[in-house]
């Protein structure tokens, strides 16, 4: 870590856990919490009593249908007497989380930190969209009668327009991730599919199609930060927190190039230059950019400065992003194979670079060596970057 | 003020969420609190250690996984605190005072539910014993209704 910016205490992950991803869980918001925060602990060897801080994260109140979600949450999370923080920056907040746990350890507030991420999409009838139909500007869109893919094909139609990249070209991503999930315990949409049968599914919002789409879950992720010393004394594999970054844009998202992802580029930025990497495209071994379509994971690496602009496509029809390719993108099968339960997702990804640095992650495991990953995950009104740099 | 009304209109932009209701799941030993009361004069509490939970949580106060253990409804509960409601939610005055109360089964279980008492607001004060007058099994659904009220136990 370059010394750009004072930080008392260097920060690792010591442990990650996860719940199934699927579409309507038995399970209460607050039973996924837990089912996530057990596992992470046991993977760490602490018990709830080693842990200071809680960092809990979490999309609107509005999809588990539960207001004071992060305090609802509380108990699951292990945040009962302890001090706690919710953090939500929409799709962006999985990231968000480990960025939160990461500045109480480092400030030197807390010696361990539980981050705890959880989303319950399902309760929410007829559909989730119902909630996201509440993210526009009340007065010049929402009277239009807006839906959350309507945005998402704009953007998509502007990367094909701007970048030549034609809807097969997109297609690959999803028949990559959702084959990696294929290997993936927790894996929701995992599937061996070609390119065709995702022009074939049904047309949603042209130019996307169904398959284009992560699907609506349920489900929780949670990690361990732990100050140095104490990572050190837990395992012989700390997996270190080098850099961190997050920006907003403007919530006036057809004001910007819809082709580029500005305030994740700027994100990005913040986090390299914090671990000191000055050519992201040959130094990060390994990427979970995120993915909630298709279309996404290439705009995202394009943004994580890991392929040029509009070059992204190209270097995925060769394989470069596949599990064996040069620079493995969503080895977890990202949120097209594994799930969407829009927080516990974006902790999902920053799990599975932990996961691959420390050679845990079994089938899934890419086959070049890995030093440096990068998880990121964006959202709000196509305006949040959240990039994390994780090492062994 | 009028005046300005009359001179202007004012847009209105009006919002109606076009989610329609949430159908939540009952959670792991919410299913079997639930199961459990449509099926038996019972419900279930948690068991942590030595200490029992109600309404059951499935995890304990130490994050380990409680025990699912059957309370009975056929012995009398004791209030540990009381309201009368003389009034709805609109502010309409009720033809007949409605008394809620917390219900706990035991002086050594953490917790109890809430629930109607069927009393007249002049008998009604903390400590008394009740009893819980359940719906006939058939018409039981697994909800919290499913418990009619609770009675003073004469």
């Amino acid at each position: 870590m370059k010394p750009n910016i004072h930080v008392k205490d260097k920060v690792a992950i010591v442990g990650a856990g996860l719940t199934l991803f699927r579409r309507r869980m038995l399970e209460t918001s607050r039973e996924l919490a837990w089912e996530a925060a057990r596992e992470a602990l046991e993977s760490a060897n602490l018990e709830l009593k080693d842990i200071d801080c809680i960092v809990i994260g979490s999309a609107p109140d509005a999809f588990d249908g539960v207001h004071l979600k992060g305090e609802y949450l509380a108990d699951g999370s292990g945040a009962i007497s302890k001090p706690m923080v919710r953090v939500y920056v929409g799709g962006g907040t999985g990231v968000m989380v480990p960025i939160a746990a990461w500045w109480h350890v480092a400030s030197g507030l807390c010696r361990t930190v539980l981050a705890v991420a959880e989303e319950k999409m399902s309760p929410a009838h007829p559909h989730p969209q119902g909630v996201f139909a509440y993210i526009w500007d009340p007065v010049v869109e929402r009277p239009l009668g807006p839906n959350l893919l309507w945005i998402f094909a704009l953007e998509m139609r502007r990367y094909m327009h701007v970048c030549g990249a034609s809807k097969e070209d997109i297609a690959i991503v999803s028949v990559k991730n959702k084959a990696n999930a294929l290997n993936h315990p927790c894996a929701q949409a995992a599937a061996k599919i070609t390119v065709e049968d995702v022009l074939n599914s049904e047309v949603l919002v042209w130019p996307v199609h169904r398959l284009d789409v992560s699907p609506v879950s349920d489900g929780a992720a949670a990690l361990i930060l732990a100050r140095e010393d104490i990572a050190r004394k837990v395992t012989d594999t700390p997996i270190w927190v080098e850099g961190i970054g997050w920006t907003l844009d403007t919530t006036h998202w057809y004001n910007r190039e819809l082709a580029y992802p500005r305030y994740v580029e700027y994100a990005a930025r913040m986090a390299y230059k914090m671990a000191g990497i000055e050519r992201p495209w040959k130094e990060i071994d390994i990427a979970e950019p995120y993915d909630p379509f298709d279309y996404k994971e290439l705009h995202h690496i394009e943004g994580l400065m890991l392929a040029p602009r509009c070059q992204a496509w190209r270097l995925a029809r060769e394989g470069y992003f596949d599990r064996t390719g040069e620079l493995p993108t969503s080895p977890s099968g990202g949120l097209l194979g594994v799930g969407n339960p829009i927080a516990a997702a974006g902790v999902m990804k920053v799990a599975e670079i932990f996961w691959q640095l420390r050679y845990e992650a079994g089938e899934r495991q890419v086959k070049k060596p890995v030093h440096y990953g990068v998880a990121q995950a964006w959202g709000d009104l196509m305006q949040v970057g959240t990039v994390v740099v994780l090492s062994n | 003020m009028s005046m300005w009304r009359k001179k202007c209109t004012t847009p209105e932009y009006p919002g109606k969420m076009e989610t329609e209701k949430y159908v939540y799941t009952p959670g792991l030993h919410g299913l079997e609190f639930f199961k459990t009361l449509k099926e038996k004069d019972a419900i279930v509490a948690t068991k942590c250690g030595e200490t029992l939970y109600i309404p059951p949580t499935t995890l304990c106060p130490d994050f380990s996984k409680g025990e699912v253990v059957e309370v009975p409804l056929t012995n009398p509960w004791y209030i540990a605190s009381y309201t009368i409601v003389y009034e709805d939610m609109d502010g309409n005055k009720l033809d007949k005072p409605q008394i809620l109360a917390l219900l706990v089964p035991e002086e050594d279980i953490v917790g109890g539910i809430i629930h109607y008492v069927k009393a007249e607001p002049e008998e009604i004060d903390v400590g008394l014993m009740v009893k819980a007058k359940l719906k006939p099994r058939e018409k039981r659904e697994g909800k919290i209704t499913d418990i009619e009220y609770f009675e003073l136990v004469a």
